[in-house]
Order: C-alpha cells, then sequence, then structure tokens
C-alpha cells in the first residue's frame, strides 16, 4: 500500500502540473533562460515529458518570432498572471 | 544531480501549500505558494496572489533548482485558494 500512496500523490501532483499549464494556454509567458536572457511569448503548448514549449510571438532581442520551439532545459523559470 | 530531483512524490506533496523561497541557478530566488510539484521534471509551481484579485504563477523548472526553502506553512485558507485555482469550468 506504500507504493499505492505514493502513485496516487504522484498522479495528483501530475494532474495539478498539467492543470496549471492549461491555465497558461493563450496567456503571455515571461521566461527566464540561462545566460541571463529573458523573453515575452504567448504560451501554445508542451510536450508530456516537459521537454519543449511551443509559444507564438516569441520577443527575443533580435526580433519577433511567429511561432517557435523552446527546449525546456534552456529556460530557468516562466511566469504568467490569472 | 541536485537533491530536489531526487526527491520522492511524498516528500514533494510535503511541500504542497506552503511558502517557499526557491533558490535557482544563476542567483535568481523566487517566492510563493506551492501549488503543486510536476513528479516527471521537478518543476516546483509558486502561486503568488496579488491585489485586485490578480494571481500571479511562477513555475521553476526542475533542472534548475538548487534548494527549496519553506518559509510559512500557514495554510487552511491558502490552502483553499489555491485548490479552486485551476479547477475545470464545468466541475
Amino acid at each position: 500500500w506504500q507504493l499505492e500512496r505514493e502513485q496516487s500523490t504522484r498522479s495528483a501532483l501530475r494532474e495539478g502540473f498539467l492543470r496549471s499549464l492549461l491555465g497558461a494556454v493563450g496567456r503571455p509567458l515571461h521566461l527566464t533562460m540561462y545566460e541571463r536572457v529573458k523573453v515575452n511569448a504567448t504560451f501554445g503548448a508542451s510536450d508530456i515529458d516537459i521537454l519543449n514549449f511551443q509559444v507564438s510571438n516569441l520577443q527575443t532581442p533580435l526580433g519577433v518570432q511567429k511561432e517557435a520551439l523552446l527546449r525546456c532545459s534552456d529556460i530557468i523559470s516562466y511566469t504568467f498572471e490569472l | 544531480m541536485n537533491e530536489w530531483i531526487t526527491k520522492k512524490p511524498l516528500e514533494w506533496q510535503e511541500y504542497v501549500s506552503k511558502e517557499v523561497k526557491v533558490t535557482a541557478d544563476e542567483k535568481n530566488t523566487f517566492q510563493g505558494w506551492v501549488f503543486t510539484v510536476d513528479p516527471v521534471s521537478a518543476s516546483i509551481v509558486l502561486v503568488n496572489f496579488l491585489d485586485a484579485g490578480k494571481v500571479s504563477v511562477v513555475t521553476v523548472m526542475g533542472h534548475a533548482i538548487q534548494s527549496v526553502e519553506v518559509m510559512n506553512e500557514d495554510g487552511n485558507h491558502t490552502a483553499e485558494r489555491l485548490s479552486a485555482l485551476f479547477k475545470p469550468a464545468n466541475a
């Protein structure tokens, strides 16, 4: 039953996380990346293993990118408002 | 590999609904109430209640987390506000 408890906690935590990602869809995202880079974009989707984010209107120091994939390994944090 | 990423779901669960300070790579620090921790990426979702009913959500990626320190255990009221946050509209 210890394993069962661990698995149900795991799924509850995961569900919360997926809901928080769903809540971010279509919202402006402020991203802190490595090398002190800060960019803004509109959140679209993530893959299930949280390796990539699909974003739109990525505002970078080099201009606006209509669509982009961000590698999660390059991201330190992201913020959005509800 | 950092210590945070090797924790078990039951250990992450301990942080939920508590106020924490997260120290991340490149001297970034974040503070907020823990909404959840993704068991796949170890990313922590922090919530801050702003004025005018606004809510700010900060997620720190698991691979970038250096330490997580509990600041405030408080709770009951915050736990309710947190659980109501991302409820599906038809629930």
